[in-house]
This record gives structure tokens, C-alpha cells and sequence, in this order.
């Protein structure tokens, strides 16, 4: 009886706390917001991310802040689920957000109707719906940097140019099995059919850790020259594993954007993956301007730098803190205050030739196009390291603006 | 490399899904082994795996600590969690409604999950083990090493177990106590001891199903899913054979691998999700109980 | 006393078969109902549409596990398949919805109807196997609906896996905020945990749980067991798509990454903690899981800032995995202080003031 009085009045309590104890926004603060996974299947990425975001946060408010206002940014752990991410949403949304990180696909996709009546943007890098590259239809979403679907297009075009696939040439499409995974399937067989390849897509099935079957068969009955592969989450690591133990050449496997962290590497092993290529939307490594200054902000206050600052996935939540900064600078500039949702919309519409010191390709987003032009960039793994393999490009891109264009006749014939 | 035909390929996706199969099995023992003594389901097998992988990456990890003594100080260290476990978590529940119990290993798997993430850290460990990555070419199959090791040790378990379950007293004991709890009491078996036995040797089993699949997959939560894909195999083999974990274990991983090769292309992939329990299903409707379970006969 | 059955008397069958005999439980639920109607009026003073999507996910949760209950708790058949079921009925009204037209409570009716289907021929595998075996198979419905969902893309919306629906309406006004999503959530809750109430009072609630109780005996007695299993999972499964295609209509949009394996275990856990074989345990079980992380969110942030001064940022990653280790480690806590659930101490409480003052 003891255990139960105990535990109903623990309950209590915590509720009182939690629940009476919102703290509203200062007058002078701008709230921006965003949910994080640091406990669900994308937690590898999550811890990275999240802490990318706020340490770049931090660096803003140190250096006084956007246009002498400080910013808070509010995260939300939701564990990959969709209801935690509504009342997420909800709870940003309350404390007045003007701009949020939505965290996963799915997450997206339940939240873009929410968006666009509460008008607050929403940023989705590197992932999300790759039709909200039109930003016409979807106005309040902003994927930032390159969709799936750009992504397989630039993916193509370096099989292309620099790959040396030709006619008959057989490329395999390795991805997770699920909605995200499934998203370039169709621009990929496009563009095979286009040029001629010899074509196959092997799924694997969640959570992402068997494809033995898978590439023994991409290895030994397919015999693929190349591998494209989509996998994220612990998927990655296992798939240079396999593909490895069955003797196929890391340097002919390309991963899209998610498959290809230093953690990946590590988990499967440094001399194991030697040669793979993975791709990039933002610099990756501490050589830049910007992760310099994080650095020497950790040194300031005598802590630790962690090891993962400057690495592939936490240099992904510094892009994304700094572009919500810079559309908030640009809305304050031409908006004036106080900053809403609308003009932080506004705001992302007319962000020109950003590059964070060298860390992105120059970002130009416009109301047709949230994506910013769809660049990214190829990395090698050699040593203990990721390094440049090529420069910045895009590939494929008639292709992919024309199934942006397909995807929105679609809905408006619903 | 030689050019593969069907038959070879075929071939490679067998021996692949046996040596997983086998892999299963290890897991799928640690399971049956608490079901055949408690009754109890233990959904937290899979988290004792993940944490048993765990540990083992954080050890080896640590400089100059040789292969064996890490496994001894695992081995070890999962029989007293076994023991820990029972005592505290499920001793309580003795007498409780069968899915309070279920319910109780479930928050289980939480704690077990939250735990592992605050004490390690969230991200994946690497489990290095010294066995080489390059393949074996028998003929025409290649078999990876690992695959092997895995398989020899699981092997190696198994008959252990086999062997602790006919001939060592204390076995035999455990065999009575699932056969009938109230003569075994009569006998003067002790119960209280044998459930907590079975625990530890399921624990056990969590340690070298860690160490086995941490290797394979890197040490992480998702370990803990192993877990899940257990309970075709289980169910397939008869929740209280061990002999049909084992089969049940190879069968399953034969026909995922060799499914997954043939027709993942026609459905577009995934069917590994699937096979397993469209197969316990079929089997399940002729043999309700399992290929080798028990029939529990009702009294009214 | 108004809170004890002596010197009440009943003058009609009616008014003695009726839900709430005693005038003390009468005046509660009208209370009770009174005061869910206006619950939103004072969030909607605070404009606080944040507290109000936290009770609509309690609602719509609960509806879900009302459905579970009575196959689970009342049935006594174990099914761990109850996010599939749901998505069915999500999937099932945004196809009507989106691609048809239908309004909104067809396409809620129509999700039911589907899973209802669906349901029953799952549950065929009922008439041969038990107990875990059941549970498994029941695991099986959940990966081939997801797999089939997600590969068919008639069904599942294309590579997406998802379907958009419009905003629904009813009489031209559109539910286009939390408050008026809450009016039609409400419907359906109340509608769906009175029938529940009334369910297992009747021949086939008894029937219901004969088998779980005793089924050989039940089929002695002449209960007919194919029917009744059949029948269970045929409600229960009901009570999902309904969930399901609210959800739909909630999201505006049917994802299946609503309804996983993980949402299935969810719905078990709420009506284990609530107290199996009880519909009001549902229910309060759905509010205990679906609360907990919220505050468990809320609360150890807020203790660590105040108490420790330990900014978010440096134990993100420990509060975040805190959280879940504490939920786990609440639930088994429950379940050694009281293994029946949460009905059961409102069961107690109840039976301590009926005797009040006296001690027995």
C-alpha cells in the first residue's frame, strides 16, 4: 500500500510541475522551435542533429543575437512518432514559433496541412516531401536543400559523368522500405529507362538490418557495376558490411544523403568502408568559419568539444539553425517587427546566394523553388575521414523540376 | 570470381539462411528456456541481447582487454542480471494475471532501452571481433567467416544446453518444474530456484546472442528488434521445445533468405517482413501448437 | 445514502436493467458529460489549442483501446494487431474520402465496415489457436497490412504511403481547429463508450466473457464459440478503423506510420494499466500513457533547469532516453503495486465510501 501511495503522489507532483509551469516567451525574444528523435529509430542522426542546432543557436545569441534579439530555440523529443510530433507541433506553435525543424517524413507529411493554415514555415532539409520543392503549392514548406529526388538525379548524373555507366550498364538501387526510401524509385527508373541502363531496386525491410539476401543478390546473380543506396538509420553501416564481406568495390557504392555519417563508418569500420562515396548537402569537417567559432565558443566556457562537432549530421543542424537565422534576419530587415510567421516566410523566399563561409553552395531560394537548387556534393571515405571528392553540382534537373510539376497536376486533379 | 548460375545462387541463399537460422536459434532458446519454467513471455529477450551487445562493445573497447576475459566478465555479468531480474521484477508478480506479467516485461524492455542510451550513450558501438571479413569460397558458395563463428558457437550452445537439459541434474529438475510445478514441489524440488535458474541461463544466452549479433549489426538499440523476429521461430518450433527453437530457428532463416532471393523482385521487396509469419500461420493451422509443442490438454 | 444501493427501489424493468442504478452514479456521469462539453470553452479563452490536441490524441486513443478491451479483456484473445486494424480504417476513409468524395462520416462508417472485414478474417486463425500462438498471428496481421500498404499502391496512395484528405465538414462548418475537432471526437467517443458500457451487459458481452473464462465450458452450455471469437474481433476491429479514420480526419492526411507495431504494443500497455475487462479502465489507461510522456517531457526538463540549473542542451540526450526509461520503469512499477490495473483502484476507492463510515 505504501508503494502505491508513493507512486500516485510522484504522479501527482510531476503533473503539477509539467503542466502549470509553461514559460511564456519574453517580449524581446523570437521563439523558433523544432522536434528532435534521440530515442527512436533515427537516433543515430538525431543526436547529432539537434545538438547542431542548438549549439549554433548559442553562437547567434553570444554574438548578440538576430538584429539584437535573442533567439530560443525549443526542442521537442518525439521519438519518431507522429502523435508526439502533432503535439509538438502544438506546443511550439503555442509558445509562438515562427519557424520549426519538422523531424522525419512522416512527420512532414502530417504536419504540412497544420503549416499552411497556421501559416508558420516549416523546414525540412535534406528530407521530407520532395514535391515541396514548389514552393507555389506548398508555400509554408521549405526543404532547404536537396530533395530525394534531387538527389538521385545528381546521383545519376555522376554515374553518368564520372562513373563511366554507359549503355547496358547495370546499377542497383538499394533503400530502406519505406515511404522516404521509396521516393527516388520513380525519377531512378526513369532516368534508366532514358539511358539505357539495366535497372534493379532491392528493398530492405525495416528496421534496415537484414539485406543479406539482398546483396548477395546485387553481387553475385546481378553483378551490378554500381550500387545507389538509400538506407538510413543503422542500415548504412550493415550494407558497407555486406557489400564488403561479398567483395563488391565500396568506391562503385554511392549513398544519398543519410547513409553516409562518420558514425555509418565507424560502426561498420574505418578500413572496412575505405572507397565508399556518400553524398552531401552541406560541408562537412570543422574547416569552416562557422564550426571554428562553435569550437572556440565550447573552449570559451571550458568544455569539451564533442567529437561529432564538424561532423556530416551535425553540420546539417548548424545549416538549418543558420538559415532559420537568416530568413528571420532578412524578415526583421524588410518586415520589421514583431516577427510572424508569414514574414519569416517572406523572409526564406528571398534568401540569395547564401553560403555560410564556403560551408553550402550558394542558396538562393525563391517562391517556385524551396529547395534552393538542389546542389550536393560527393565525399570519400579515405583514412579516418571524409574528403572532398567532387565539387559542388546537380544533375538530372529538367527531370526532377518536370516530376515536381507532374506531382502537382496530380493533386489538383484530386 | 566465378560467374554464378541459379543453382549456385541458390545455394549461397541457403547456407546464408541456415547460418542465420542458427543465429536465431540462440536467441530463440534464451526465450523457450523462460516460457518452458515460468509460463512467462519475455519480450525483453531482444533488450537483453542489445544489452549484452553492448557490453560487450563498451569492453572490448577498452584498451587491452584480451577476447576471453571479455566474455567471461559478460557471461558472467548476464547470469547475475538473470538472476537480479527474476528477484526483483518478476518474483513480485507470482500469482498475477499471465498478461501483467507480459505487460511487466515489456516496461521491461523499456527501462532496459532508456538505461543502455543514458549509460552509453545512443550512438552505435562497433563490436570487433578478430575474425576476417573476406569471404570463404567452398566450390561455388562463398561463406563468410563470421557466419561461421557464429554458427559454430551457437552450435556449440545448443548442445550445451541439450546436454544440460538430459543429463545434469539440475536440468532435469528444470524439465520437471515446466511439466508440472505442484509435483515437482512434491518431489521436493525447490521451484523458487529453478525459475531463478532459468533466468540466468537465459541471460545467458542473451550474451552470446549479443556478442553474435553486435558483431553483425553494431552494437545498438536496434539489437533489441532480434528480439521480435524470435517469435515466428518460436512459435514455428513450439513455445516449449528447445529441439524446435533450434529447427524452427534454421527453417526460418532458410526460407526468409531463399524467399527474399526469388521473390523479392516480383513484389517488390520486403518479404522478408513477412515469410516468416505467413509460414507460423500455415504451420499453425496444422499443428497448433508448433511442429514440436506440447498439446496442452484442457480440464474444464 | 445517495452513494449506496439501500432505499433505492426500482419501479421498472427498464429503469432496473439501466446503466446507472445508483442516484450518485447517475449525477456523476451527467456532471461528467456537462463537463466535457464545455471543456474547451476555457482553453479557447486561453487560446490554447495546445492542451486541446493533447485531449483530442487521449480521446481518440481511447476509442482504440475500448475497441482492444473487448476483444483483449473481455474475450480473453490476445491480439497484437490493433495498429493494423487501424490503419485499415484510416486507409480505408481517406480513399473514400479523397478519391470518392464521401463526407466525413461515411468514410468513418466505411473505415469501420473495412476493418470490421479485415478483423474478422484475421481472427479466423482464433478457432484453432490460443493464448500466444493467437498473439502471434495476430503480429502477422500487423506486418502483412503494413507490407500490403505500403507496396499496393492503389491502397496505400502511391510511393508516399499516404493520403491526403480535406478538412471535414459538417453543415458547412469546417473542423478546422482543435476546438471544433474536439466537438467531433467527442461524438464518436461518447457514442463509442456507451455501446461499449452497454455491450457487455448484454447476451454477447456474456458470452464474450464465458469464453474467456472457460471456453470449453461455454461451448457445453451451448455458447457458440465460432461466432462469438468471430464476433469479438469483428467489434473490436470496428472500434479500430473508427479510431483509424478519426485519425485520418484528425491528420487530415492516413499515414501509415501511425499504426505500427509499436502503436499496437501502445494500445496493450493502456489496457493493461487501465484494467482489463473494463471499459472506464480503457479509458484511463489511454490517459495515463498518452499523458505520461507529456509531462514526463514537461516536468524533468523543467526540474532539471529550476532544481539542477542544467541547461537543455548539455543532457538532451540523458533527459530524452531518462523519459522512456522512467515510463518503462513506471509501468512495471504499477504492475507490482496493483496488477489489475487502474480500473481496479477506482474499483477500490468506490468500494471504500460505499461502506464509509463504517469499516466493513
Amino acid at each position: 500500500m505504501g508503494l502505491r501511495k508513493w507512486l500516485v503522489g510522484c504522479l501527482v507532483l510531476a503533473c503539477v510541475i509539467g503542466v502549470g509551469n509553461m514559460v511564456p516567451a519574453v517580449a524581446d525574444e523570437i521563439v523558433i522551435g523544432g522536434q528532435c528523435d534521440r530515442t527512436g529509430p533515427t537516433k543515430p542522426v538525431g543526436i547529432q542533429i539537434c545538438p547542431g542546432v542548438l549549439d549554433y543557436v548559442k553562437l547567434v545569441n553570444k554574438q548578440g543575437g538576430v538584429k539584437g534579439h535573442t533567439l530560443r530555440y525549443i526542442e521537442v523529443e518525439h521519438g519518431y512518432k507522429v502523435d508526439r510530433g502533432v503535439e509538438a507541433y502544438e506546443r511550439l506553435k503555442r509558445e509562438g514559433a515562427v519557424a520549426l525543424l519538422d523531424y522525419g517524413t512522416p512527420i512532414v507529411y502530417a504536419l504540412t496541412p497544420r503549416h499552411m493554415e497556421d501559416k508558420i514555415p516549416g523546414l525540412t532539409p535534406g528530407f521530407g516531401r520532395a514535391d515541396s520543392t514548389d514552393g507555389e503549392r506548398y508555400p509554408y514548406i521549405f526543404p532547404m536543400a536537396a530533395s530525394y529526388w534531387s538527389q538521385i538525379g545528381a546521383a545519376m548524373q555522376y554515374l553518368k559523368d564520372k562513373g563511366g555507366t554507359k549503355k547496358g550498364s547495370k546499377i542497383a538501387y538499394l533503400f530502406y522500405d519505406n515511404p522516404a526510401g521509396r521516393e527516388p524509385l520513380a525519377i531512378f527508373n526513369r532516368i534508366c529507362e532514358m539511358e539505357g541502363y539495366e535497372c534493379r531496386d532491392f528493398a530492405v525491410p525495416a528496421p534496415g538490418v537484414e539485406m543479406a539476401s539482398q546483396v548477395l543478390d546485387i553481387t553475385r546473380r546481378m553483378r551490378a557495376d554500381w550500387v545507389v543506396g538509400h538506407l538510413f538509420g543503422n542500415a548504412p553501416s550493415v550494407s558497407i558490411k555486406e557489400l564488403k564481406k561479398n567483395g563488391f568495390p565500396l568506391d562503385k557504392v554511392l549513398s544519398l544523403v543519410w547513409g553516409a555519417g562518420e558514425e555509418d563508418m565507424r560502426t561498420a569500420g574505418w578500413d572496412t568502408a575505405q572507397g565508399y562515396l556518400g553524398m552531401q548537402f552541406a560541408g562537412v569537417g570543422r574547416d569552416f568559419p562557422v564550426i571554428q567559432d562553435i569550437i572556440k565558443m565550447y573552449q570559451a566556457e571550458n568544455q569539451e568539444v564533442p567529437e561529432y562537432v564538424g561532423w556530416v549530421y551535425y553540420n546539417r543542424g548548424v545549416l538549418v539553425a543558420a538559415l532559420m537565422v537568416e530568413a528571420i534576419r532578412l524578415a526583421i530587415e524588410q518586415e520589421g517587427l514583431p516577427v510572424t510567421g508569414e514574414k519569416v516566410k517572406k523572409g526564406f523566399e528571398t534568401i540569395k546566394d547564401f553560403t555560410l563561409g564556403g560551408f553550402l553552395p550558394p542558396l538562393t531560394v525563391v517562391a517556385s523553388d524551396h529547395e534552393g537548387g538542389g546542389w550536393v556534393r560527393i565525399y570519400q571515405t579515405k583514412g579516418e575521414k571524409l574528403v572532398p571528392f567532387t565539387d559542388w553540382f546537380r544533375g538530372y534537373r529538367e527531370i526532377v523540376l518536370d516530376e515536381v510539376k507532374k506531382a502537382a497536376k496530380a493533386e489538383e486533379k484530386k | 570470381m566465378k560467374v554464378s548460375g541459379t543453382m549456385e545462387f541458390f545455394i549461397d541463399l541457403m547456407t546464408n539462411g541456415l547460418l542465420v537460422g542458427l543465429m536465431y536459434a540462440l536467441v530463440a532458446v534464451g526465450f523457450v528456456l523462460i516460457y518452458k519454467a515460468t509460463s512467462i513471455i519475455n519480450f525483453a529477450q531482444g533488450d537483453l541481447v542489445m544489452l549484452a551487445g553492448y557490453g560487450a562493445a563498451v569492453m572490448l573497447g577498452l584498451r587491452g582487454l584480451p577476447l576471453w576475459l571479455m566474455v567471461l566478465i559478460l557471461c558472467i555479468g548476464m547470469i547475475a542480471l538473470g538472476f537480479v531480474l527474476e528477484r526483483g521484477i518478476l518474483r513480485p508478480m507470482i500469482g498475477q494475471p499471465l498478461v501483467s506479467v507480459i505487460m511487466v516485461t515489456i516496461g521491461l524492455s523499456f527501462v532496459l532501452q532508456g538505461l543502455v542510451a543514458i549509460v552509453w550513450g545512443a550512438g552505435t558501438r562497433k563490436l570487433e571481433l578478430p575474425v576476417p571479413l573476406a569471404p570463404y569460397v567452398v566450390g561455388p558458395v562463398f561463406i563468410s567467416p563470421i557466419n561461421v563463428v557464429a554458427a559454430v558457437i551457437a552450435l556449440v550452445f545448443l548442445i550445451a544446453f541439450g546436454l544440460f537439459f538430459t543429463r545434469s541434474r539440475l536440468g532435469v529438475a528444470m524439465r520437471a518444474v515446466a511439466d508440472d510445478q505442484q509435483a515437482s514441489m512434491v518431489v521436493g524440488i525447490r521451484v523458487s530456484r529453478v525459475f531463478a535458474l532459468s533466468w540466468a541461463i537465459a541471460g545467458l544466452a542473451a550474451a552470446a546472442g549479443g556478442i553474435i549479433w553486435g558483431n553483425m549489426l553494431g552494437a545498438s538499440s536496434l539489437l533489441s528488434l532480434v528480439g521480435l523476429k524470435v517469435f515466428p521461430v518460436v512459435i514455428l518450433g513450439g513455445l516449449d521445445s528447445i529441439g524446435g527453437a533450434i529447427v524452427g530457428g534454421l527453417i526460418m532463416g532458410a526460407v526468409e533468405s531463399v524467399a527474399a532471393g526469388y521473390l523479392d523482385p516480383y513484389v517488390g521487396g520486403g518479404t522478408k517482413d513477412f515469410i516468416p509469419y505467413v509460414l507460423m500461420i500455415l504451420v499453425l493451422f496444422i499443428r497448433p501448437y508448433g511442429i514440436w509443442g506440447h498439446e496442452t490438454i484442457e480440464r474444464v | 445514502m445517495i452513494n449506496r444501493e439501500a432505499g433505492v427501489f426500482q419501479t421498472s424493468y427498464s429503469s432496473d436493467m439501466a446503466l446507472y442504478t445508483l442516484p450518485l452514479a447517475k449525477i456523476t456521469v451527467w456532471v461528467t458529460l456537462g463537463l466535457l462539453l464545455i471543456l474547451p470553452l476555457p482553453l479557447m479563452l486561453g487560446n490554447n489549442e495546445h492542451a486541446m490536441s493533447i485531449v483530442n490524441t487521449i480521446a481518440l486513443a481511447a476509442i482504440g483501446a475500448i475497441g482492444l478491451n473487448i476483444l483483449n479483456g473481455y474475450t480473453g484473445q490476445i491480439s497484437l494487431g490493433q495498429g493494423a486494424f487501424m490503419a485499415v480504417g484510416g486507409y480505408t476513409a481517406a480513399i473514400v474520402s479523397s478519391r470518392y468524395g464521401m463526407p466525413f462520416w461515411f468514410g468513418i462508417l466505411a473505415g469501420g465496415g473495412m476493418a470490421a472485414l479485415v478483423g474478422t478474417l484475421f481472427g479466423i486463425p482464433s478457432l484453432r489457436i490460443k493464448g500466444l500462438y493467437l498473439a502471434i498471428a495476430t503480429l502477422a496481421a500487423q506486418l502483412i497490412i503494413e507490407w500490403t500498404i505500403n507496396h499496393v499502391s492503389w491502397i496505400g496512395g502511391g510511393a508516399q504511403s499516404s493520403i491526403y484528405v480535406d478538412t471535414p465538414t459538417f453543415l458547412g462548418l469546417a473542423f478546422n481547429n482543435e476546438f471544433r475537432r474536439y466537438y467531433l471526437i467527442l461524438v464518436f467517443f461518447l457514442l463509442a463508450y456507451f455501446a461499449a458500457q452497454n455491450l457487455v451487459r448484454s447476451r454477447v458481452g456474456r458470452a464474450f466473457i464465458a469464453i474467456r473464462d472457460r471456453d470449453v465450458a461455454a461451448e457445453i452450455i451451448g455458447v457458440n464459440i465460432f461466432k462469438y471469437k468471430l464476433l469479438a474481433f469483428a467489434v473490436s476491429s470496428f472500434y479500430a478503423g473508427v479510431a483509424g479514420a478519426l485519425w485520418t480526419y484528425y491528420l487530415r492526411i492516413a499515414n501509415y506510420e501511425n499504426f505500427t507495431l509499436g502503436v499496437s504494443i501502445e494500445y496493450l500497455t493502456m489496457i493493461i494499466i487501465g484494467g482489463l475487462g473494463s471499459v472506464l479502465g480503457s479509458v484511463l489507461g489511454a490517459i495515463f500513457i498518452k499523458l505520461l510522456p507529456i509531462v514526463l517531457d514537461l516536468s524533468v526538463i523543467r526540474i532539471a533547469k529550476g532544481v539542477f540549473g542544467i541547461p537543455y542542451e548539455s543532457v538532451a540526450n540523458f533527459l530524452a532516453n531518462f523519459q522512456l526509461f522512467i515510463f518503462g520503469a513506471l509501468i512495471i512499477l504499477f504492475l507490482i503495486a496493483e496488477p489489475e490495473g487502474l480500473a481496479r483502484l477506482w474499483e477500490n476507492v468506490k468500494r471504500y465510501f460505499r461502506l464509509w463510515p463504517y469499516a466493513y
